[in-house]
């Protein structure tokens, strides 16, 4: 009698990590499959496909590009979000109803509807259908996604009280926010900053509208593909995936690297 | 003029004053408690020293110069909080040469002031761990550590020991004085617990409603009240509702109390009479050499320690006496009681 909650549970769980996880593996298992139609199991294997891919002329090119956008939009994302944010928690937190509201409107806005606004808005030179305006699309896009986290880690410390007190210590605005704001609100700022670069990497409604053709990200590419051969699109979406862990755990290590220095430092007094 | 001066100072929460024309002045070296009931307005009062609240009118001067519109970050006050507010991803070290990092001292210098501070505060050994894995009342001395590496000019302490145990609190606040006495350092301290601040100030301002009801030095405060808030909030105080009857009579109901009347009172004037519930003895039987006798029915026996404290309702007013722990077998529970106390533990006060 006990065990078949226990039995539910796991049955629940193994049926939501194939949910998850089985798309995956059939997209590994097809970017290298000669031919995979009426079996059950691929025909044979073959790596001719990332052949393609990464002899196709457009392919470092695209992914160059993405790296470019994705990058961008974090950093500019933590230039702009991050001291907003930590500015209206401390200093006008009335407005915070307003800047939760003003950071569900990406989410409520379709991306085709934000692309052509934006196109004709800012249909003059330089921005006109330039990489700039993509960026700033995909800031706009992904605004959500760096505020919520960075937000949530401002409520979870005491922010006002270490704010007073590192200005009673006679800290400035700057200092206070590099030295003492952003290392307590980190992992918010990396869960922040992981969620954009992967939101903006696979991001292709936006690229397509805006810049197209002049400036072709890793989705168009992708896209593209599908429409000639899938097992090349799996191929890629294969080097996507990967890109997207490889540039989590870059940040992740990037992040632990800043930190240890101060420790090993204070270790060796 | 005195070291830190607060004149005319005045504070606006919308339409509510907080502080209204307060006025205080710090002697050089002295150790000032800020004493009152929430919302008084003694917090409001001490971030305006601090710097983090803009006063709406009045002038403050620190060391002979106008501080008002001087931001927090360039006053030079040191400030410890209720909440430790330490830095939680700096350990010990960190955190107490944070201020004097930010401000750019050179390292070696830097060490000194931090091992000096540790000693200072009885923490040497702590350099290496990080707030969490400290104490509530180790996290306030690395607090206070912080606050006086960067040699402030005057220490500012917002109710420092209420989030912690009652040992340790006591314990504690011995420390900050020993310290501020050992520095020599101008301290304001903000509290609302009458005891702490009556031990460790110089001088204790007490506060009601944004406004000052009395400065003293603590015995002051406790012996001479001047207004029947301070008699009420400092200490227990016994109010006997009377009329002046002549400069040393009160009239308590059908009683005549003997009490050394102000030349404020006039004759037939409404009084109230304060006795304090140590100068208050109790008989069990009617005493024949006494003044004041009051009779009345024990209501509670309390026992505190090394007193008793005894509540007796004398003709419906509850009056309490303190009397030695070893003298409770003497009385129960609704026994019949009288109570005397010397003229001179009076103090008539008007009765507004």
């Amino acid at each position: 009698m006990k065990q078949r909650p226990l039995v539910l549970q796991s049955l629940l769980v193994a049926l939501f990590v194939a949910y998850m996880i089985l798309p995956i593996i059939a997209t590994y298992i097809f970017s290298i499959a000669t031919k995979w139609d009426i079996t059950l199991m691929p025909e044979g294997y073959t790596l001719e496909w990332y052949q393609t891919a990464f002899d196709h002329p457009y392919f470092s090119i695209t992914l160059t590009n993405s790296f470019i956008v994705s990058i961008a939009a974090v950093l500019v994302g933590l230039l702009f979000i991050v001291p907003t944010t930590y500015w209206v928690h401390t200093r006008v937190p009335s407005a915070k109803p307003l800047l939760d509201l003003l950071m569900i409107l990406p989410f409520g806005i379709p991306a085709v509807v934000l692309a052509l606004a934006l196109i004709r808005v800012y249909a003059f030179p330089p921005f006109a259908r330039s990489p700039f305006l993509l960026i700033s699309a995909c800031v706009i896009f992904s605004m959500p996604f760096m505020y919520r986290p960075v937000s949530n880690s401002l409520m979870a410390i005491d922010v006002h009280t270490l704010t007073e007190s590192a200005l009673s210590l006679g800290a400035n605005t700057l200092q206070i926010l590099l030295r003492v704001i952003a290392p307590n609100i980190l992992p918010g700022i990396l869960s922040g900053s992981l969620l954009v670069f992967a939101t903006v990497f696979a991001e292709f409604t936006l690229a397509n509208l805006i810049t197209g053709a002049s400036f072709k990200t890793f989705p168009i590419l992708l896209v593209e593909f599908t429409r000639r051969d899938g097992r090349i699109a799996a191929a890629l979406s294969v080097i996507s995936f990967t890109v997207a862990w490889l540039a989590s755990i870059a940040i992740l290590w990037g992040s632990g690297r800043g930190r240890k220095p101060t420790e090993e430092a204070l270790g060796a007094r | 003029m005195a070291y830190l001066e607060l004149q005319n100072v005045s504070k606006l929460f919308g339409a509510v004053a907080a502080v209204k024309d307060f006025n205080l002045a710090v002697e050089k070296g002295a150790f000032v408690s800020l004493l009152g009931p929430s919302g008084c307005g003694k917090t409001t009062t001490l971030r305006m020293i601090a710097g983090f609240e803009m006063p709406d009118a009045g002038a403050l001067t620190l060391d002979g110069m106008d501080i008002t519109s001087v931001p927090p970050n360039k006053r030079g006050t040191g400030m410890v909080f209720q909440a430790y507010a330490l830095f939680p991803n700096m350990n010990v070290r960190d955190n107490v040469a944070f201020g004097l990092e930010v401000t750019g001292h050179p390292k070696q210098e830097i060490d000194e002031r931090v091992r000096e501070m540790l000693a200072l505060v009885r923490l040497d050994d702590t350099a290496k761990r990080f707030p969490h894995q400290l104490s509530g009342g180790q996290q306030q001395r690395i607090a206070l550590a912080r606050a006086l590496a960067i040699r402030p000019r005057v220490l500012l302490l917002d109710e420092p020991l209420s989030a912690l145990d009652a040992v340790v609190r006591v314990a504690l606040r011995g420390e900050i004085r020993r310290i501020q006495l050992e520095l020599g350092i101008t301290t304001v301290y903000v509290t609302h617990d009458q005891e702490e601040a009556l031990s460790i100030s110089d001088r204790v301002v007490v506060m009601n409603q944004g406004l000052i009801e009395q400065t003293g030095s603590p015995e002051e405060i406790y012996r001479q009240p001047q207004t029947r808030f301070v008699a009420a909030f400092i200490g227990t105080a016994n109010q006997l509702n009377g009329v002046v009857v002549d400069r040393t009579q009160v009239r308590f109901g059908e009683i005549l109390l003997r009490a050394p009347v102000p030349s404020g009172l006039n004759e037939s004037s409404k009084a109230v009479v304060l006795v304090r519930p140590e100068s208050i003895a109790i008989h069990a039987a009617a005493p024949t050499d006494a003044h004041n006798v009051l009779e009345g029915t024990i209501q509670t026996i309390t026992f505190l320690g090394p007193i008793t404290r005894v509540g007796v309702d004398v003709g419906g007013t509850r009056v309490v006496a303190d009397m030695a722990a070893s003298n409770r077998a003497a009385f129960t529970h609704t026994q019949h009681v009288w109570l005397s106390f010397p003229p001179d533990a009076c103090q008539v006060m008007a009765n507004q």
